[in-house]
């Protein structure tokens, strides 16, 4: 019988106000702060702070033997601080009851992997001091953006130190394997890959709520069953943990779901482990990445953020600065460029067809993907004056 | 089954959208077999000769009979644009009294085609009546009093769209008369749905949506760069195309093209069509000063039309009102990007445009401006919108698909009214 590994990804970036050409060189600011405010603090109402609670409860009563795993980018962990410190508190209580292993990943939950192995470096470093900071905890198993992961970025991550990383159970890396073992990087050797099972997953994170599925509603019963059946080593249930309350809203019935499923669970026999648990096992086989694997869209490449010429232009530009950027030497300059890595600029660039286009367009603060690139661009042209003004200075 | 269209001109008098629309609902009926008569009040001008040729499609021929009577009427908007296009033929007196003694004449017109249509009804066999706009209402009216075939009215602009505050109580009292005596309404917007409910106190259940559509790509995605490298970034085209008149915001063009110049000296402003605001717009454009930059091309039709879209980086539509906005698709066909206004019916139906309020000019000239720096800007929106506009649910079978089975269910005796 397999164990279950749960993995929530938990992030909010800074999106950007509607920044105009006349703007550009005004001293005038990039992020919205009442938009992402307002975010923030809904989301932390509706999912953070509940969830959070649920788990810890769920943690304690079972002794420990309900865990899980979670990550939270540095740019979320900075906006709890100032906005919804709270919420931040609830985390901590969360992590202090000892169920909970804090993976590493991108400070600024970024693209860098695919851009920079220089900025990727730093921005794991970073996060990994913000998440000692904050939570006591150093991670040891990586959790790239959106499970990015490729034969050029094990490496770097084995590198780094991690002894594991999470990443999609693609039918494309897997071929005829399970994503139900443990595996190995073939291009970085020692370090482990935990894959997702994403049709396991996504009946949470995407079917719950869905009246057309011949599932629904999704009873913590039924999908415990699905858990048990689930040959293999380990079922990766990974997911946005925005999955409960805000994406599936409470009156779905998610909480009561999440509630109810650490008991059925574990009555049916199955464990739950942590990634670094999982990681101390063998190998079942090694696999490979001949592309860059996401767990985003049907692609589950990186078309989510890179797949136009818009989006694409726009991620060069904003590395072609960065030397420029860091050249200032102006800590305000070099956190709003690194705040402008995050993958959903990028995300919200999409000019995606069909369902994926939908769940673009769920996640987009803004107008289209034209006004998110005229208003990426327009910043980045300000970046770049003031810039080469402190040079020149 | 076969319907008594009464329309405007046809086909299309290129400073408007409605003959365009009019005759691609035309097409897309006879497509599907359903016959159809349709009768036009032609203008004086040599313009309708332009259309003779279109008509002459040969499978289009068989189905579709047109019977045309003689009229000087310019069949679009109100008294005032009347005043203008009659002008011309009107030479030999060339000071005749202010608008009122016209107005009343284009009155006395649109009785005469209404009288007219009562006698067509008699003749032309048909199952059910079409009408488009005020001024076709009475004829539709007369012919149903003559037929007792059902009426269903087309809906493509109210008075309160084209003249806003200065609407005229004249042809106001025609459209109340026309949406109120039709069998069922069709508009060709949500919005235009709204407003004929809001407005004009039609009930919602006589009232259907049927978004327009255009036919064929025009213009093949490196076609449409090629173009582009003629151009070149340093020199943006702007272009504004319609009837220049108060509905269109022309002023609002002028408005951008000022602001969009102060980033591009090297711009270049175009404006297709002619209208009652022309000299307005012409005034204040070199009031503003970019005469030098502005380029007045006047009425264009057939093949010169596609050029026009495709020699501009974009087109430009700050309409006060645009209860539809077939221009949008037309540029879209053309693969040059269209701006069109947040409020208009086209922005209920097109994902890849840029949906900026009209009075909006620094987000558009944002816009404009981002264009003109981001080659990968446009080459997206523009492979996008080529993609778009290319699905089925844009193209001329959908409306007229739609539009037969409103006509078979007023045939059928569903949703009479009264």
């Amino acid at each position: 019988m397999a164990d279950v590994c749960c993995y929530f990804q938990v992030h909010q970036p800074y999106r950007l106000r509607a920044f105009r050409v006349f703007d550009i060189g005004n001293g005038a600011v990039y992020f919205d702060e009442k938009k992402n405010a307002d975010i923030l603090k809904r989301i932390a109402e509706r999912c953070y702070i509940p969830t959070n609670d649920l788990l810890a409860r769920l943690i304690t009563e079972s002794n420990g033997a309900f865990r899980v795993a979670m990550s939270l980018s540095g740019t979320l962990i900075e906006q709890l601080e100032t906005l919804a410190p709270e919420a931040l508190e609830s985390f901590r209580a969360l992590v202090a009851t000892g169920g909970v292993e804090l993976l590493g990943e991108t400070y600024y939950h970024s693209l860098a992997s695919l851009a920079d192995p220089v900025e990727f470096r730093t921005q794991v470093t970073l996060h990994g001091a913000l998440i000692e900071s904050h939570f006591g905890q150093r991670p040891r198993v990586f959790r790239n953006t959106e499970l990015i992961m490729s034969d050029a970025i094990a490496p770097v991550v084995r590198d780094l130190g991690f002894t594991a990383a999470l990443a999609e159970g693609a039918a494309h890396v897997l071929g005829w394997r399970s994503p139900t073992y443990v595996y190995e990087a073939g291009a970085a050797p020692g370090l482990r890959l935990l894959t997702r099972h994403y049709q396991l997953s996504d009946d949470v994170a995407f079917r719950f709520s869905a009246r057309g599925w011949n599932q629904w509603p999704l009873r913590a019963e039924t999908y415990a069953d699905w858990l048990a059946r689930t040959p293999g080593d380990c079922v990766n249930l990974f997911m946005d943990y925005e999955t409960f309350g805000e994406h599936q809203w409470p009156e779905s019935g998610i909480f009561e779901f999440l509630a109810r499923l650490p008991h059925e669970t574990q009555s049916r026999g199955v464990r739950f482990l942590q990634p670094s648990e999982l990681a101390t096992r063998q190998p079942t086989d090694r696999i490979w990445f001949n592309r860059p694997t996401s767990w985003a869209d049907q692609e589950r490449d990186v078309s989510a953020w890179l797949g136009n010429r818009m989006q694409r232009a726009a991620h060069d530009r904003a590395y072609a600065l960065r030397s420029a950027v860091l050249k200032t030497g102006d800590a305000t300059r070099i956190e709003d460029w690194r705040r402008l890595t995050t993958s959903d600029h990028f995300y919200y660039m999409a000019t995606k067809e069909h369902s994926d286009a939908e769940v673009h367009s769920y996640f987009s603060p803004y107008h289209s993907p034209y006004d998110a690139f005229i208003r990426y661009m327009n910043v980045m042209q300000d970046v770049q004056q003031k810039s080469e003004a402190t040079v020149t200075a | 089954m076969r319907v008594l269209m009464f329309g405007w001109e046809f086909p299309p008098y290129r400073a408007g959208g409605l003959a365009t629309a009019t005759m691609g609902l035309v097409k897309g009926l006879v497509q599907r077999g359903v016959g159809v008569t349709l009768v036009v009040p032609f203008p004086v001008t040599a313009r309708s000769a332009e259309g003779a040729r279109l008509l002459s499609a040969t499978e289009i021929a068989e189905r579709f009979s047109i019977v045309r009577i003689d009229s000087p009427l310019v069949a679009y908007a109100g008294a005032t644009e009347y005043l203008f296009e009659l002008r011309p033929a009107d030479s030999a007196s060339p000071m005749q009294a202010p608008s009122a003694v016209y107005g009343r004449d284009l009155m006395t017109e649109v009785d005469r085609f209404a009288a007219v249509a009562a006698r067509v009804a008699e003749l032309e066999p048909h199952d059910v009546i079409d009408t488009h706009d005020w001024i076709t209402f009475a004829a539709g009216l007369r012919a149903r009093g003559s037929s007792a075939k059902p009426l269903v009215a087309h809906i493509h602009a109210t008075e309160y769209d084209r003249a806003g505050d200065g609407a005229n109580p004249a042809i106001l009292a025609r459209e109340w008369a026309g949406l109120h005596g039709a069998d069922r309404i069709i508009a060709n917007s949500h919005r235009l749905a709204r407003r004929v409910t809001d407005q004009f106190h039609v009930s919602h259940d006589r009232v259907d949506v049927i978004h327009w559509g255009v036919d064929g790509i025009r213009v093949a995605v490196d076609e449409a760069r090629a173009s582009d490298r003629l151009l070149g970034a340093a020199h943006p085209v702007l272009l504004f195309i319609g009837r220049v008149t108060w509905q269109k915001g022309p002023r609002y063009f002028v408005d951008v093209a000022r602001r969009v110049a102060d980033y591009f000296p090297n711009a270049r402003f175009v404006v297709v069509g002619e209208g009652d605001a022309l000299p307005d717009m012409v005034r204040y454009a070199a009031d503003v000063g970019i005469g030098e930059q502005i380029l007045f091309a006047g009425g264009v039709e057939g093949p010169e039309v596609d050029r026009a879209y495709r020699m501009a980086d974009v087109c430009v539509m700050p309409s006060v009102s645009e209860p539809f906005g077939l221009v949008a698709l037309e540029s879209l066909r053309n693969g040059t990007p269209c701006i069109v206004p947040r409020e208009s019916g086209v922005a209920e139906v097109l994902e890849n445009v840029f949906k900026i309020d009209f009075w909006d000019i620094e987000e558009m000239t944002n816009t404009i401006v981002a264009l003109a720096r981001y080659p990968a800007l446009k080459d997206t929106i523009r492979e996008q919108g080529l993609a778009e506009i290319a699905s089925p649910r844009l193209g001329l079978d959908e409306p007229a698909r739609r539009t037969e089975a409103v006509y078979r269910r007023v045939v059928n005796g569903v949703n009479r009214n009264g």
